[in-house]
């Protein structure tokens, strides 16, 4: 998660206004997970690689380790649909196994492979997202579309303090360290019970202190901020339509 | 309007969780303009009196003054303390909320019921002003610590205050951040702002303030100059504070009778060098 902070903010594409790349990735998702095509799965995944690695200049190793981080579970479900055991084989494959079968019709195979395509394709469309618009961005986003306001205030809250209580915690793990804390694992266990309880207080007192410290700007229960907001291109709104009305075309035409 | 900005009057503050006793009848004034460092232990109220300073604790007994007024505690006047009397706190990660920079800044001016579109403007005035447009674009935590206090120190001074309170802004800061501090800190006294710093820093305070003020067990043991402080050395070794270096050699240098016992005893190296600059003069004009 915080490898893909840091790298939303060095992406060519962080100043893009963030409604269209919101739009786009919602939209674009949408369509691949209603359609199920292939092709159109195929189109997307291909489309989010240019614009992630190629505009905004995520580095591929990156993106592809990040593509993979999915797999494992999208491969267990689909397990499920193309593996059967039944007395009689099916028509893509059998292995008979005693006086059974392990085996799958055609039919499953394609949905299987519909669903593995469309499922990564998906994932390309949230990680376009969040690798290529800052978490401020997004909370603007959501705020706009009137997402209840008591949300967005705890995200923009939790975003912060996910650091600031990261850096604690690591901070008191090294200090465990050089004491010798995580020598073997029964005061790696304690240790690490330790730091937790800690951390915990440490977060009570934080809370407390962000609390004088917003009251005393005048705070009264609900956080005022500039939202920055950076002009969309008359391009990208025209591009990002086209598209979108392509798949939706793709859509009804019921692509395989 | 009135000279003094701040009065407390017999000021006692104790906390809820612990009973603690954390101010203990405190009197002070504040004169407008002025340059005040409070010194003292930690625990010894400092915190907590720029707390009741800001509206954020309300005394249990004594009543402050500002302007003269006794403290407003209705809404709208807590919302006017708090736009006049502005708290820099120690650690900036208790004080940064957003991860956008120019985000939190706006966070006072807006609470001020301030237009967005003025609001942006001093707020980009004031990123220009402390020089934090450089690291604007990154998010709050990705910034070193000098920045962090860069950015919170813009919090408080895009709401204009009449009074800057500094909870020892050089803790863990760097020199070069340190240096940008003091300078802004002198560019804002001559603004005409009143600074309130706690510091442990003896050698600075002395060369800055115009005021010190002494702090013991909730209690403000002794007000004045930079030279009267230093003259009470009960109350320095009672607040476990030694004397500034310039007054440690101004007394070795009576001692050895370079220097004879002056009227004005200097405090900082500043006036000590003046002092020493004197002895070639006096002799001249013998």
């Amino acid at each position: 998660m915080i490898v893909i902070d840091k790298l939303c903010y060095s992406s060519r594409l962080r100043y893009t206004n963030a409604e269209v790349k919101f739009t786009y990735a919602i939209l674009t998702l949408l369509f691949c997970v209603i359609s199920r095509s292939l092709v159109m799965a195929a189109i997307v995944l291909t489309v989010n690689g240019i614009l992630t690695v190629g505009k905004g200049r995520i580095p591929f190793v990156v993106y592809r380790r990040l593509m993979l981080i999915p797999l494992a579970f999208i491969l267990l479900s689909t397990g499920a649909v193309i593996v059967n055991v039944s007395k009689s084989p099916l028509d893509a494959y059998a292995i008979p196994i005693g006086s059974w079968y392990m085996t799958g019709s055609r039919a499953s195979l394609m949905f299987a492979a519909r669903l593995i395509l469309s499922a990564f394709a998906a994932v390309s469309c949230l990680y376009f997202l969040s690798l290529n618009t800052t978490m401020t961005d997004i909370l603007g986003v959501l705020a706009k579309i009137h997402c209840p306001q008591m949300m967005v205030e705890l995200m923009l809250l939790i975003y912060r303090f996910i650091f600031v209580l990261t850096q604690t915690a690591s901070a008191i793990q090294t200090s465990q360290k050089s004491r010798l804390g995580y020598q073997d694992f029964k005061t790696s266990v304690r240790s690490f019970g330790q730091m937790a309880a800690v951390l915990f207080i440490r977060a009570l007192k934080r809370s407390n202190a962000l609390y004088d410290a917003m009251e005393s700007r005048g705070y009264d229960g609900r956080i005022r901020v500039l939202q920055e907001s950076y002009p969309p291109k008359r391009k990208e709104i025209v591009l990002v339509v086209l598209f979108e009305i392509a798949l939706l075309v793709g859509c009804i035409l019921q692509l395989p | 309007m009135s000279e003094m900005i701040l009065q407390a009057e017999n000021i006692c503050f104790s906390y809820e969780e612990d009973g603690r006793r954390a101010l203990d009848n405190v009197n002070l004034s504040i004169k407008r303009g002025s340059k005040v460092a409070f010194m003292g232990a930690n625990g010894s109220g400092k915190s907590t009196f720029f707390l009741c300073l800001n509206g954020i604790h309300r005394p249990d007994s004594g009543t402050l003054y500002l302007n003269g007024k006794p403290f407003d505690y209705s809404k709208k006047g807590l919302l006017d303390i708090r736009r006049r009397v502005g708290i820099v706190f120690q650690d900036p990660d208790n004080q940064l909320f957003s991860a956008s920079v120019s985000q939190e800044i706006s966070f006072g001016i807006l609470n001020l019921g301030v237009p967005e579109g003025r609001a942006k403007e001093e707020v980009d005035g004031v990123i220009e002003r402390l020089t934090i447009t450089p690291f604007r674009d990154k998010p709050t935590h990705a910034l070193s610590g000098g920045q962090k206090k860069q950015v919170s120190i813009a919090d408080i001074l895009v709401m204009h205050p009449d009074v800057i309170i500094l909870d020892e802004p050089a803790s863990a800061l760097d020199p070069k951040h340190t240096r940008i501090v003091n300078e802004l800190v002198n560019q804002l006294s001559q603004e005409g702002i009143t600074i309130l710093m706690a510091t442990h820093d003896i050698d600075y305070a002395c060369a800055w303030a115009d005021e010190i003020v002494l702090m013991h067990d909730g209690n403000v043991l002794k007000q004045g100059t930079p030279a009267e402080v230093c003259r009470d050395t009960d109350a320095l070794e009672k607040t476990n504070l030694e004397e500034p270096m310039a007054v440690r050699i101004y007394r070795k240098l009576c001692a050895k009778g370079v220097l004879g016992p002056a009227e004005d005893m200097p405090v900082s190296m500043k006036e000590l060098e003046q002092s020493i600059d004197k002895i070639g003069k006096d002799r001249k004009s013998e």
